[in-house]
């Protein structure tokens, strides 16, 4: 059967546009899938190392497989095409939604790779046979391998200047993959094909047009790209819960976590505040602790430095946030932080309200790690009035320590001094703390404990297990300059809720 | 966690909800006070019962606040004490629901905390462990979590919300100068001490001053008050005609001047831990302390039990006549003592031999609307929220008090009818269809809430025809603080229509007192009052 040929000596301008784009076009899903790994996994060098090799190494397969193709090249370079756009098209949403479903990101990263190098390693073998009786050869290789190499050109300086800060990796590679479909239909009114291929060629273009739009307008309407902008780096997860929205960033060198906007840490320098918080309040407690309640914290970093002591038997630790917990227990980036706290066996993780913990709880602890966002609101608010410290005197043993969370003495100095005086009306006798934390300021904790309280001479952990806090650092921490020194300042009851007030107007951002 | 944020979320889910086909109207019912069935007392349709009677010691005629107290009180004593109650529910007016997100209040919604003479209402809430002890000065310390948290109040005033009750930022200087008189005349008032050095306001009023001064204030409106003391502010008038309409359901010529200005001046108690708000307040409203009464009281409440008359008879026993609502059989209980805990117009038809010696009281009928909402409809709910010159007294956060946040609660609204015709008023609601009610609601509230009718799920509204006893002017009456309690040597009278004012601490202290004054015909010793 003769073969649907090109006529000779026929080369139209658009199918050398073709070619560009299709260059284009490959190098971007490169230069995504590289960005996403970099992205997700961290040590960019590598990643990006691993996909342009792994990629060149499927191109060499795919024009390896090219021979293998004989019958009907037309139709199958429309194929292939097709399948490029909704290979390529569909990579970057469907890596992120692996990965925030799953930990077989490596794996997903590397079979896409695969795919779309061996696809776009067809394309141009195959072109180049469509072409072969059309024009000379040396002169058709100078013109397809030229412009295969402009394509290269235009797509690395297209992409971070302008394709990645403007449309993020979402929609480049959903855009690329319309353009591949576009190819695609523009091919079929070029080559003369059967009438019926043509159809059923067309029919599939739209279709995967289609599929490719819809994901387009989806994406562009729940991946708020404002976000990225706002958040001064690439969003690696998202997740709203009833409560809140959660959001993990990731630049190369940085994991930073937001809770409805707000920076809960910084990979940075979470240390400083999470040794600050844990380690100064085992050591209060004069004794090995044996059991721990941590409320709030769902990240797992604080219980990772609690169970630094091997004496812990037991962390059980509240928060309202199933999506925190959740995320903190099974993405890649959080275990690599918080060394899967949350999945040790002497961690119960209780998703509840922790007033409410308080209220209903018998058990009996030894350290009590509140780490509660700021009182930003009176919901939150009530997690910082006498009744709630009433409440986890109730729950703490003999001659137990608390360590409290009490936002910045700096930039919030009443607050702090506000927090300390209520747990003392709540009968606590309290030991304040700060520390300089260079994501947040200077940060500052109350220690609080019985009659017995002092602040703390030594760490009760080798330093050397630690990454900043050292026993002779500890003075410092309890020393308070005058200008964040001790103010008057009200008690935080229930029924006013003070500091929900002081604390908007001194951070100078009002809720209402 | 953010609230607003949080709150906003599920807004937008809601929308999200509200654009598919489909949205189920809002479903509701009528429920409440057994209109007809009471009114066999009023047209005498009672059969004369047969039969063997019941014997019990005491019986209690009614289940509200009342006699709840009088059975609470007969508790130490061990007797066999009988409640008869019409409806099928507890506590009259401070009745609760239990259904939906959160139990929420039928009727009153919150007690101010009592003064240290309220040595009943303090007893109850010591024993509830309201009361967590006392300070030097003998004042009670309350649990905090029960204290209204914040915020307490807003209002929407000239189409926004505004913390708290007076939108102080929003009022002209006119508005704003008197409403600082009004409150500094406020604090001068609660300190002022009568000739006879009692406060000239006190709760339970019985221990207010007898000073005649202060007593001429019942004898003018609290309107003309106004008009004489010459306040004019629209705001201010405003204000002090919600203070009557909330507790005593009334426009302000409808209420004496002594009645009103105790509202103003009557609180006393004054601590650090009740600077933010004196108010107590428990999820389902008063129910709370009518559930804290019934589980102290010891004695058998039988429901459906409508009393038709008290007849003495021999061997100093008292025939308390009753008709079992559910088969309509006429019943007879026999006991020793009798406190009747209903109103006085009830009261006075189950024993006319006393009807001349108790007090003409006018009441208030009221509706109260139970909306149930599945959503937030507002990011910046406060417990009350209250709606300027709106027909009813807004609505209270049932979800308010309890620590965990929810995005369901239960809303409920307010609405007294205030005005001099009560009969027209509450003959009106007792026909008027569900539908009627509930637009009438949703229209009230729609200047702050448009979308209601989208954002809530179900409404169901109590019609109260006689909701409270009206302090209207010479409530008082010739002899001031002397209160009707013994009707006759076994029957005892308790109700909020004795001190004429419809506050916990009244209708608790009379029926503590009514179970006090009867223990010489029982023949047991009560010890010490509890007043």
């Amino acid at each position: 059967m003769p073969q649907p040929q090109l006529p000779r000596r026929w080369v139209h301008p658009a199918l050398l546009a073709m070619v560009a784009v299709i260059a284009t076009s490959g190098l971007v899903y490169e230069l995504v899938t590289g960005t996403l790994a970099s992205y997700v996994l961290g040590d960019s060098v590598t990643q990006f190392s691993l996909v342009i090799g792994l990629y060149l190494f499927a191109m060499g397969i795919g024009s390896y497989l090219s021979k293998f193709l004989e019958d009907r090249l037309l139709e199958r370079f429309v194929e292939i095409e097709l399948c490029l756009a909704l290979a390529g098209g569909l990579s970057a949403p469907l890596l992120f939604k692996v990965y925030t479903a799953a930990a077989a990101f490596r794996f997903a990263l590397y079979g896409v790779v695969v795919l779309v190098g061996t696809l776009v390693g067809l394309e141009i073998p195959l072109l180049i046979r469509l072409l072969q009786f059309s024009v000379d050869l040396k002169e058709l290789v100078a013109r397809v391998l030229t412009l295969d190499y402009v394509g290269a050109l235009i797509a690395s300086l297209l992409f971070p200047s302008l394709l990645l800060p403007k449309l993020g990796v979402h929609q480049t590679s959903l855009f690329f993959g319309l353009l591949n479909a576009a190819v695609a239909m523009l091919a079929t009114f070029l080559f003369p094909l059967d009438r019926a291929v043509t159809i059923r060629l067309r029919a599939q273009c739209l279709l995967i047009f289609g599929v490719l739009a819809a994901v387009f307008g989806f994406v562009t309407r729940f991946v708020d790209r404002a976000e990225t902008v706002y958040f001064g780096a690439p969003i690696l997860y998202t997740a709203q819960s009833p409560y809140q929205r959660v959001v993990i960033t990731r630049s190369p060198r940085t994991t930073r976590l937001f809770l409805n906007g707000n920076l809960q840490f910084s990979s940075d320098d979470e240390q400083r505040y999470h040794e600050v918080l844990v380690h100064p309040a085992v050591a209060a407690l004069g004794r090995d602790p044996r059991s721990v309640l941590v409320l709030g914290g769902g990240d797992g970093l604080a219980a990772r430095e609690l169970l630094r002591y091997p004496s812990i038997e037991r962390i059980v630790l509240i928060d309202l946030d199933a999506a925190v917990t959740d995320a903190f227990r099974t993405l890649p980036v959080a275990l690599e932080l918080n060394g899967g706290a949350l999945n040790d066996p002497r961690v119960t993780v209780r998703n509840e309200d922790a007033y409410k913990f308080l209220e209903d709880s018998r058990d009996s602890f030894d350290l009590a790690i509140v780490d509660f966002p700021d009182p930003s609101n009176y919901a939150v608010g009530k997690l910082y009035t006498d009744a709630f410290y009433h409440l986890l005197r109730e729950r703490l043993s003999f001659r137990g320590v608390a360590v409290v969370q009490a936002t910045s003495p700096q930039y919030a100095r009443e607050s702090f001094w506000t927090i300390v005086q209520t747990l003392e009306s709540a009968g606590w006798k309290t030991a304040p703390l700060h520390v300089y934390v260079p994501s947040f300021g200077d940060w500052g904790f109350v220690l609080a404990g019985g009659e017995e309280l002092a602040a703390p001479g030594a760490l009760r952990i080798e330093p050397t297990k630690l990454r900043w806090l050292e026993s002779s650092g500890l003075p410092e921490l309890f020393r308070f300059p005058r200008d964040i020194g001790r103010v008057e300042a009200p008690v935080n009851r229930l029924n006013d809720q003070k500091l929900v007030a002081t604390y908007a107007r001194e951070w100078g951002v009002f809720t209402r | 966690m953010d609230r607003r944020a949080f709150l906003t979320t599920v807004a937008a889910g809601w929308m999200v909800d509200t654009i598919l086909p489909g949205k189920a109207p809002i479903a509701g019912r009528i429920i409440g006070a057994s209109h007809g069935v009471g009114h066999l007392v009023r047209d005498g349709g009672a059969p004369t019962p047969s039969g063997p009677p019941d014997r019990a010691d005491v019986v209690i005629v009614g289940a509200g606040i009342a006699g709840l107290s009088a059975a609470w009180r007969l508790a130490p004593a061990g007797l066999d004490v009988r409640v008869l109650e019409l409806e099928q529910f507890l506590g009259g007016t401070s009745t609760w629901g239990d259904d939906g997100a959160a139990p929420h209040p039928w009727g009153a919604h919150y007690l101010a905390a009592p003064n240290p003479e309220a040595r009943a209402a303090l007893r109850l809430l010591e024993q509830m462990g309201v009361v967590k002890g006392w300070d030097a000065a003998g004042r009670p310390r309350f649990d905090p979590r029960v204290l209204c948290h914040a915020p307490q109040e807003r209002i929407f005033y000239r189409g926004a919300w505004h913390p708290g009750l007076v939108p102080q930022d929003e009022l002209d200087a006119h508005d704003r100068a008197e409403m600082e008189r009004f409150s500094r005349f406020e604090d001068e008032l609660t300190e002022r001490v009568g000739a006879d050095g009692k406060p000239v306001f006190q709760i339970p009023l019985a221990f207010s001053s007898r000073d005649p001064d202060t007593l001429a204030l019942d004898r003018i409106s609290m309107r003309a008050w106004l008009d004489r003391e010459g306040y004019t502010s629209p705001f201010l008038r405003w204000y002090v005609r919600y203070a009557c309409l909330d507790d005593f359901g009334a426009e302000p010529e409808e209420v004496s001047a002594w009645a009103a200005l105790h509202y103003f001046a009557g609180r006393k108690l004054k601590t650090p831990e009740l600077d933010g708000s004196h108010f107590l307040v428990w999820p389902e409203g008063n129910g709370k302390l009518v559930q804290a009464l019934s589980e102290r009281a010891r004695a058998t409440v039988t429901h459906g039990a409508l009393v038709t008359g008290l007849v003495a008879i021999e061997g100093g026993r008292v025939e308390v006549r009753w008709l079992d609502v559910r088969d309509r059989a006429p019943r007879r209980t026999h006991a020793r003592a009798v406190v009747v805990a209903a109103p006085a117009f009830v009261t006075r038809r189950l024993f006319p031999s006393a009807a001349a010696r108790l007090p003409t009281r006018t009441s208030s009928p009221w509706i109260v609307a139970n909306m149930h909402v599945e959503r937030p409809i507002d990011p910046d709910m406060a417990w009350d929220s209250v709606l300027y010159d709106a027909a009813g007294l807004g609505y209270v956060d049932a979800r308010h008090q309890l620590t965990e946040l929810s995005a369901r609660t239960v809303l409920t609204y307010y609405r007294a009818y205030g005005g001099p015709d009560v009969v027209g008023a509450r003959k009106g609601l007792v026909v008027a269809p569900w539908e009627q009610i509930a637009n009438d609601v949703l229209r009230d509230l729609a200047p702050a809430h448009p979308e209601l009718r989208e954002q809530i799920t179900r409404m169901d509204v109590c019609v109260w025809g006689h909701a409270m006893p009206r302090p209207r002017p010479g409530f008082l009456g010739e002899q001031p603080f002397e209160p009707l309690v013994l009707l006759d040597e076994r029957v005892a009278w308790a109700h909020a229509d004795q001190p004429g004012m419809a506050l916990f601490e009244e209708s608790q202290a009379s029926g503590v007192r009514a179970a006090e004054a009867l223990a010489p015909a029982l023949g047991i010793a009560l010890g010490s009052t509890w007043l």
